[in-house]
């Protein structure tokens, strides 16, 4: 059971409260949702195990080696260059959603390029640490803080204002045709393995099917916790008036005897971390995919150019995109990737297949 | 009466050297017998000489049974070459012509041999021996405790102008190879004009010779040395220092103290936990005080809040400021303290109390909080057993408030989550810093 890669699937899938699908969820609750969360499962899971079985050829090698051998360029290239700008705008999404996040409940006077300002800072120190050192780092911050998510879940569940009757409700509207956005936003969760483009290289052995049935189960649990428990909280119909469901049915707790009264704190605390590590995983692969296009040695210079890159248009979006253009983008964004997903998980699986045969 | 190849070499040493002061060139001459002997007289143990030379040469009768006396007498070695005669007679060896033949005689004078007792690193219970200052006795301490053949001990030489002797000693059995060749290439490459310590070695280890974290552990216990071989570490020995220096370490080692396994199992569990708790509370504290009292009250209970904000009330600066100056007058009375001479030393206590602490207050200088929490950060600092590490800490803790200034809450968790990103990337000879098993010599 290679735990480096359920590391990579667990942080997608806690950090999707941060990319807007609780709110995408909720708002199609009588449109399709339950339907599109129970058919993104098996969909999800599916992707995984399609993915993996065809990176299980290639033992310890990132894409760029596995690539390495293709006579085709102008494949390769735009292969490589898709995939890096899907996973930077991913990276870049998270960050703009938790600077907002920030900017409303812990620091409203702070202008947002400050926030801004710090989290680049401890992203590009992490970037380009090697990526097996970045392993080791998401593996510290998820032991650092998954006792503390547990805990406020089950502070969430055990809680006696918890509506079960307003979940079952909502339960009810089963059978209403799937909205293809809930799908695409209910798959998200399941994307983490994506990352393994360049985390194979530290993934040692192949991956067992133990992986898969205990993704199957995370997927289960976490898609009910992101759906279902703000609706508990606040009631099927009062559940869409937030603009962060899940942030603000965080404030709804209590720990009436801790010194931190008020659970949105350590929640937003606990967040700062893991979308920290997210948004750093995502443009991590980013990166290592953008060195690997360059054929020679990639100079200091050229580092300095792509860091460059990477400040300007995120300056660009926080100073662009509000929080509503953000969410709509976000929609449209969710969708495209899964598309996108599917065609390359499809493209590297035949391509795999024919490599071997 | 001497050859002609034995006064070739008598004269070109005696030139090299400049004749100092307290050189000492003495012909010593019986009926058969005939022997030049040149020393210096101030490192030179004159007892020895007499006692081991001197008697036996004026006790034997035949020329022929002296030389045989000298050939087989442990101290004595044969002349190599001139460079390393005169380089030996620099540390105390005496030289001898006698006949055609150039012998050296090792009567090193070793004055600070005595072994002391722990002063930086002590334990409530366990032995109390520290190391001394001199090499062969710091050899023999570690000797005793780890009576194994597999004690790899080689020698080596830093510094151009201090010339100090360095022992390299690993066990062969438990030490990896590949770190035990990266130590000394490191070793090799190290360029210091006047080598004293293993402490000085601290900024070499990275390549921008500027280190902020030490990769290196120092100590002067034998049992502690003893243990570390045991798992497999690379132990350096100064000549003149009664520090041994441990390689590779991790943070692991940084904060273990010998207290672990003098105690049991739980006691050592539980104070392993308050040792890390104390790190975390060092560093991030001031931090969090600033970035709660001026960007977050609502952070903690409304009664918690408002005392936290209420002791603030007629303070005339922002937090930071406060803040930043309980800091630097705790940092100078650290620093004080080291220096105090005995007669002043009650002074600093009655300072330290009285005058930073309640007179401040009391003037509206400081919050009432505020000196609880430096006081807290002060002494959970010295709960860190390693004293490099702990003066790391105490740097630590001024980013973290630099960035709580700035950023507020996520300045406190954004910065340390990136000392911890940095730490991730350090490493030790190739053992990354936050490791948790040491790594083994792969199995042939």
């Amino acid at each position: 059971m290679n735990r480096y890669f359920l590391y990579l699937v667990l942080l997608n899938m806690i950090v999707n409260v941060i990319i807007f699908v609780p709110k995408i969820l909720i708002d199609y609750r009588y449109e399709g949702a339950v339907m599109g969360v129970i058919i993104a499962i098996p969909i999800g899971v599916a992707l995984n195990y399609v993915y993996c079985m065809a990176i299980n050829k290639f033992p310890s090698q990132g894409m760029p080696e596995i690539l390495a051998t293709s006579k085709h360029r102008l494949f390769k290239i735009i292969h490589f260059y898709s995939i890096q700008l899907i996973w930077f705008a991913a990276g870049l999404i998270t960050l703009v959603g938790f600077i907002d996040i920030l900017a409303r409940f812990v620091n409203p006077e702070m202008p947002k390029l400050a926030l801004l300002v710090i989290y680049l800072a401890a992203i590009f120190l992490i970037i380009q640490m090697p990526t097996q050192r970045v392993m080791y780092f998401l593996e510290i911050v998820l032991f650092l803080n998954i006792p503390l998510i547990g805990f406020i879940i089950f502070q969430a569940l055990t809680n006696k204002f918890l509506s079960w009757d307003s979940m079952l409700e909502v339960g009810t509207h089963i059978f209403a045709s799937p909205s293809l956005k809930s799908i695409a936003a209910a798959t998200y969760c399941f994307s983490g393995y994506a990352n393994l483009i360049i985390f194979n290289r530290v993934i040692k052995g192949k991956l067992k099917i133990w992986n898969f049935i205990t993704i199957l189960f995370l997927g289960i649990f976490n898609l009910f916790t992101t759906f279902f428990i703000p609706i508990g909280f606040h009631g099927s119909d009062g559940a869409q008036q937030y603009l962060y469901p899940w942030i603000s049915t965080a404030d709804s707790l209590r720990l009436t005897y801790s010194p931190i009264e008020r659970v949105i704190f350590l929640f937003l605390m606990f967040y700062m971390s893991i979308t920290l590590i997210s948004i750093s995983v995502h443009w991590h692969v980013s990166f290592e995919l953008i060195k690997a296009t360059f054929k020679g040695k990639f100079s200091k210079k050229k580092n300095w150019i792509v860091i460059a890159t990477y400040t300007v248009c995120s300056v660009a979006a926080v100073i662009y995109l509000n929080t509503v253009l953000l969410n709509k983008i976000t929609v449209y964004w969710l969708v495209f990737h899964l598309g996108f997903e599917i065609l390359v998980v499809a493209v590297f699986f035949i391509w795999a297949r024919r490599q071997t045969v | 009466m001497p050859t002609n190849k034995v006064q070739t070499i008598k004269e070109g040493i005696l030139n090299k050297i400049h004749k100092p002061e307290d050189l000492v060139f003495k012909e010593n001459q019986t009926k058969e017998k005939y022997m030049e002997v040149l020393y210096i007289k101030s490192i030179s143990d004159e007892a020895i000489l007499h006692d081991n030379l001197l008697k036996p040469f004026f006790e034997t009768s035949s020329s022929e049974e002296f030389l045989n006396f000298l050939q087989s007498n442990p101290k004595v070695s044969e002349f190599e070459s001139e460079q390393k005669a005169i380089d030996e007679l620099m540390r105390g060896v005496a030289i001898l012509f006698y006949q055609d033949d150039v012998f050296l005689f090792d009567c090193k004078m070793d004055r600070n041999n005595a072994v002391m007792d722990t002063t930086v690193e002590t334990t409530i219970q366990g032995p109390q021996a520290g190391f001394s200052e001199s090499l062969p006795v710091n050899l023999g301490l570690i000797r005793s405790r780890y009576p194994n053949t597999t004690l790899a001990v080689e020698s080596t030489e830093v510094g151009k102008l201090s010339k100090t002797k360095v022992m390299i000693l690993h066990d062969t059995k438990f030490a990896d190879p590949v770190t035990l060749n990266r130590v000394k290439k490191f070793l090799d490459t190290v360029d210091i004009e006047m080598f004293q310590t293993g402490e000085q070695l601290f900024d070499s280890i990275r390549k921008s010779n500027r280190a902020l974290f030490p990769l290196m552990l120092v100590t002067e216990r034998p049992d502690r040395v003893a243990v570390n071989l045991a798992s497999g570490k690379v132990i350096l020995l100064v000549q003149g220092s009664s520090y041994a220096v441990i390689l590779p370490t991790v943070m692991k080692d940084l904060m273990s103290s010998m207290e672990d396994i003098y105690q049991a199992y739980w006691i050592a569990k539980f104070l392993q936990i308050l040792r890390y708790t104390a790190f975390n509370v060092s560093m991030i504290l001031p931090g969090l005080y600033v970035a709660v009292s001026s960007y977050n009250p609502e952070l903690f209970r409304v009664q918690l809040a408002m005392s936290i904000a209420g002791s603030r009330t007629g303070i005339p600066y922002p937090s930071f400021v406060e803040v930043v100056l309980m800091l630097f007058m705790m940092e100078l009375l650290t620093e004080a303290s080291i220096r105090l001479p005995k007669a002043i030393g009650p002074t600093a206590t009655t300072v330290g109390g009285l005058i930073l602490g309640q007179a401040a207050a009391e003037a509206g200088l400081v919050s009432n909080i505020m000196i609880v929490i430096v006081s807290f950060v002060a002494i959970s600092n010295f709960v860190v057993p390693i004293n490099a590490f702990s003066f790391t800490i105490r740097v630590l803790k001024y980013f973290i408030l630099l960035f709580s200034t700035l950023f507020g809450l996520v300045g406190v968790v954004i910065g340390f989550f990136m000392l911890l990103a940095y730490m991730v990337k350090l490493d030790s000879f190739g053992e990354p810093f936050l490791t948790l098993i040491q790594s083994k010599p792969s199995k042939e």
